[in-house]
């Protein structure tokens, strides 16, 4: 009885009183609290099997390059998801980023890669992407502006734990997310990127550089 | 047409020499015949029903295309198949990034492989990336959420009963699974929708927005007004779906969790 009061309570943010008259839902979830704390804990044994390298789904970049995630590797990445029609959040996002990436030294910026993919698989084509990244002043190479499948966008956003949903209108609701991977494609930071302060962020692949 | 009939008959030769080749042609005609052709229509999200009489001026319904479903959950049997030919998805070698430590923990032999008496009850304990690997392998996709809702909803032919189905699955302490089709299944022809297990969607990591929204982020929607929009008790139980689905990561998995793959009607 007490451990099923545990799995309930475990619901709590969601479903909080209905949880408790229906046990059959709250089952489910006996063994979810442990995902909490699986982002701060490194697990360099198991690094390659963490990566998100183990996707394999085909990208292609504003300059019409394909590419696969593991290409990232060898460095430590910025990574976010946006939709260049997206008025508000997307383009703080890329200020956050910016800001992310103004906290380096030249030296740092250069052994970092920013890494945007498109939600919005129709709309942001390469051309599409390359006329954002100019309007956004974004000229480093160590930037890449991606689009891919649907299929490919939603086992990123999975992966990532970016929930999001296209909308009538064709635009997306979407959750907001910065993350920053090591070198070997493990998640080891993540930070709403609407927050301007992004110390922890910048701090976190700092700690990656050394 | 004649050259097609020569290479129909020529691979017919081809397979008969190889006892393999057999077995999956045998096993892709059963597929075939396990799905259902679930015809386009639409259907009413439980958060898109308002309550509020000033808000009633429409009733937003979400239109569906017409798809193939499965008709059953995916059993162990099928599963063990899909391990046995693709082993970067057997409980020992799968990725870590791919699932949590609960990966098919019911399949307890020393090779980790399915216990023979569950051979056809539906497969759980399997992440979305791994349900997602077994449909691709398959040819096919998961369902999306509105597919998977408009399927349970059956045109509306029969609610009152089926929320009485639903509302005593949700409401008793787990039982051991029964097999697949072991009731009847609904007027789409479609088995288990309701009282077996939960399942995966393919886009489970989705906002409930409505239609008009865009850029909020919304994410008030069960402390706010999107909850209270659910207008009477039965959607209850769809709001609980909503928000199971809601709660979940491509990782998890869940002793009552498993899945049934899909396919465009094209």
């Amino acid at each position: 009885m007490k451990k099923n009061l545990k799995r309930k309570l475990l619901l709590l943010l969601t479903v909080s009183s209905l949880a408790v008259s229906f046990p059959a839902f709250a089952e489910n979830h006996d063994h979810h609290h442990q995902h909490e704390t699986m982002l701060s804990t490194p697990d360099i044994s198991n690094a390659s099997t963490d990566s998100i390298f183990n996707i394999t789904d085909n990208w292609t970049a504003a300059n019409g390059k394909t590419f696969q995630l593991n290409k990232l590797g060898g460095k430590p990445t910025v990574v976010a998801m946006i939709y260049t029609s997206c008025q508000y959040v997307c383009p703080l996002t890329i200020q956050n980023i910016k800001r992310i990436e103004r906290s380096l030294s030249a030296a740092q910026a250069g052994k970092v890669n920013f890494a945007v993919f498109s939600f919005d698989p129709k709309r942001d084509t390469p051309a599409k992407l390359t006329e954002f990244a100019k309007l956004h002043s974004i000229t480093s190479p160590s930037w890449v502006l991606a689009q891919g499948s649907e299929g490919a966008v939603r086992k990123l956003a999975v992966t990532l734990g970016i929930k999001y949903k296209k909308v009538q209108s064709g635009d997306y609701e979407h959750d907001a997310t910065i993350s920053i991977l090591d070198s070997n494609g493990v998640i080891k930071f993540q930070a709403d990127a609407m927050n301007k302060n992004v110390d922890g962020a910048a701090d976190a692949l700092k700690a990656l550089l050394h | 047409m004649k050259s097609k009939h020569s290479t129909f008959i020529s691979t017919l030769v081809l397979s008969s020499c190889l006892f393999s080749a057999v077995a999956v042609s045998a096993e892709d005609m059963v597929r075939v015949e396990d799905m259902v052709l679930v015809p386009e229509g639409s259907f009413t999200p439980f958060f898109l029903k308002k309550d509020d009489i000033t808000n009633s001026s429409s009733v937003a319904t979400t239109a569906v295309d017409a798809f193939w479903l499965d008709a059953t959950p995916v059993t162990n049997r099928k599963f063990q198949a899909f391990v046995n030919k693709h082993p970067d998805w057997h409980k020992s070698n799968i990725k870590k990034i791919f699932t949590d430590s609960h990966y098919l923990e019911h399949w307890q032999s020393t090779q980790g492989s399915a216990d023979s008496a569950d051979l056809d009850k539906p497969v759980v304990n399997v992440s979305w990336f791994a349900a997602a690997a077994y449909c691709e392998a398959q040819d096919k996709r998961l369902p999306s959420t509105d597919e998977w809702e408009y399927t349970l909803t059956d045109n509306d032919r029969d609610t009152e009963n089926l929320q009485k189905q639903i509302m005593a699955w949700y409401s008793v302490p787990n039982k051991e699974l029964p097999t697949v089709r072991s009731k009847p299944a609904n007027g789409f022809g479609i088995f288990d929708m309701a009282g077996l297990i939960w399942e995966w969607t393919a886009d489970f990591n989705s906002y409930m927005a409505p239609p008009d929204s865009r850029n909020s982020g919304d994410k008030n929607l069960f402390c706010g007004s999107g909850s209270l929009n659910a207008s009477n008790l039965s959607d209850y139980a769809a709001f609980m779906r909503y928000s199971y689905r809601e709660s979940l990561k491509g990782n998890f998995t869940g002793k009552n969790l498993g899945f049934r793959c899909a396919k465009d009607a094209k």
